[in-house]
């Protein structure tokens, strides 16, 4: 993993150019996690879940045209700037960097430890054509690539919808995308690492939840705790059948624990837990 | 952890198969309503914005004299207001200054001027938003009046009149947790505790949906043109909330439930007390213009 430097900031304002096309650069403005909510208030509460360590934020100006502004945020490592390009996913691929999205004046991506935003306060044909330059021309300054978050391998490719799968650490951003449970039954804690995934089922959609905890005793605990609080009355491994006539399953497996959310049948969400467990096997096979 | 959590489980026992409604599940545990109602006014007006978008003053100041009148039941908008706030007040009129979505200036002087006109001199009369705990007038302050627009959030799911008094906070980090779900304790803090006499919620060009960092899209705001009125800051957010609901529903063609949840709206009714949040238990007037009035 990648870490920062002190001329963390310099280097990241680096890999943005000072002009846009017509669009020439205004002076950079620089947070960290703890100022970062001077600049966008509680918003940056989403930034600090993900480990952000740096935020270099230049705004373009060009009279008479919509203003364009780069967020360029350095965080600490690929997994988390992935992560946080999964908080939000929607819009067209835009084939920039190592994953990336383009919607109403928006361009999002990620590449190496670096995340990016780059904004058009009104989309017009001439934005989105800059806007898609600038992210081409920064993308290609990063010079390295990052590793995707290792959990990422412990999803059956199975039923699995590539483009819905997001990268945590903890319950608030868990129940951003899935709402679990009001408080953290699952001790994500900010400490553990989360993948949530979308899977096709025959007339509907189940998720498939991996956590991976520091330690086998720190899964076991949170293993107990998700039962206790959320299907008291079910063995690990045993579905439960919850009140939309879907099916809720976990196992705890080393120092992983998954759950299957919203499955079709029990024998499904049994199917994928065991098709989990076969890949943490694997994996620590290949350890 | 010593209560009992709420898990997605409370909601499909309630709602089977129906996406989860409204806010968290904490209403289900909620006391019998009382018999009275709060009262909330929405007014609107066609005329509210001027063809390039900016608020009419005087249109805004009619509205907000209606909504006040209504919200009051006196005719005399400064007899109504005088209900409000006395002439031996210190004022604070807590704004927004959020650059892309203001409280608007427009709002804030239709505010001042009946403040004014109830009594209070100028110079026992302020308004601020960031600078609130430097500000010598709030320090004072006897009385508070809150006006911001509503708008979506990334981390509380709605920016929100109850929301707005972070600022009275020195840390407002501080109150993040759970994606905010207590900022209505904000509300005991002695710097506000007592003083709010009116609540005005900005739906002049609300924010549905956002997007980004920067959390916003013109294309994700719409001319609703009106103001949310009540002494109640939970019915008002409330109320504002299904505006927005009903918007993303119209526009997204799915449940339109925020995200996150702005559960601090339900939670400032049931775990706070600070006001009621359930719309069986709120009484809204609505004034003016009611072409896609939503809710």
């Amino acid at each position: 993993m990648s870490q920062p430097t002190a001329s963390g900031p310099r280097l990241l304002a680096s890999y943005i150019p000072v002009s846009a096309g017509p669009w020439l650069s205004e002076a950079d403005q620089v947070f960290d996690a703890g100022t970062i909510f001077d600049y966008i208030d509680g918003a940056g509460e989403v930034y600090r879940s993900y480990n952000m360590r740096h935020l270099v934020a230049r705004r373009f100006h060009k009279d008479g045209r919509p203003d364009i502004v780069v967020d360029a945020f350095d965080m600490g490592s690929a997994a988390d700037a992935f992560g946080v390009f999964t908080h939000d996913l929607d819009g067209a691929d835009a084939a920039i960097g190592q994953g990336s999205t383009y919607k109403a004046g928006l361009l999002s991506f990620w590449k190496d430890r670096y995340f990016l935003s780059v904004y058009a306060e009104e989309e017009t044909a001439e934005t989105k054509r800059e806007l898609l330059e600038l992210g081409r021309t920064i993308a290609a300054a990063i010079p390295g690539t990052g590793e995707r978050p290792g959990l990422l391998k412990l999803l059956p490719e199975e039923g699995l919808e590539p483009g819905r799968v997001r990268f945590f650490h903890n319950h608030s951003v868990l129940n951003y995308h899935f709402f679990v449970a009001a408080d953290d039954i699952l001790r994500l804690a900010q400490t553990a690492d989360a993948v949530l995934a979308d899977y096709r089922e025959c007339g509907g959609r189940s998720r498939l939840l991996v956590v991976s905890y520091a330690d086998p005793p720190a899964a076991a605990k949170a293993g107990a705790s998700f039962a206790g609080a959320y299907m008291p009355d079910a063995r690990q491994g045993a579905g439960m059948s919850t009140g939309n006539r879907k099916w809720t399953a976990f196992r705890v497996r080393g120092r992983f624990v998954a759950v299957v959310f919203d499955a079709a049948s029990e024998a499904g969400a049994r199917a994928r837990l065991d098709a989990v467990e076969r890949l943490i096997d694997g994996d620590k096979r290949g350890e | 952890m010593s209560h009992r959590t709420i898990t997605r489980r409370d909601f499909l026992k309630v709602a089977s198969a129906v996406p989860l409604a409204g806010a968290l599940a904490p209403s289900l545990a909620r006391p019998a309503a009382p018999e009275g109602k709060v009262r909330v006014v929405l007014v609107r007006h066609e005329d509210a914005l001027d063809p390039s978008g900016a608020p009419r003053a005087e249109v805004i100041q009619a509205m907000l004299d209606d909504a006040v009148r209504a919200l009051i039941g006196e005719k005399d908008v400064v007899k109504a207001w005088q209900t409000l706030i006395r002439a031996d007040d210190t004022v604070g009129i807590k704004t927004n200054v959020w650059g892309k979505l203001p409280t608007t200036a427009e709002v804030e002087r239709a505010i001042k001027r009946r403040v004014m006109d109830a009594g209070v001199p100028e110079d026992r009369l302020s308004v601020d938003d960031r600078g609130v705990l430097r500000n010598p007038v709030f320090q004072k302050a006897t009385a508070l009046i809150n006006a911001r627009p509503a708008r979506t959030h990334q981390w509380s799911g709605m920016g929100s009149c109850i929301k707005n008094y972070i600022m009275f906070t020195p840390q407002p980090s501080a109150w993040h947790g759970d994606t905010c779900a207590d900022l209505a304790g904000i509300w005991n803090l002695p710097e506000v505790k007592g003083k709010t006499r009116l609540n005005v919620l900005v739906m002049l060009t609300p924010l549905f949906h956002m997007i980004g960092t920067q959390q916003y899209n013109k294309d994700f705001t719409w001319a609703y043109q009106g103001l949310i009125v009540s002494r109640d800051p939970v019915a008002a957010d409330a109320t504002g909330l299904r505006v927005l609901e009903a918007k993303r529903r119209e526009h997204f063609q799915d449940d339109g439930l925020l995200k996150p949840t702005p559960h601090h709206i339900q939670l400032a009714d049931t775990r706070h007390h600070l006001g009621v949040s359930d719309p069986a238990r709120i009484e809204l007037v609505k004034l003016g213009w009611s072409e896609g009035l939503l809710i």
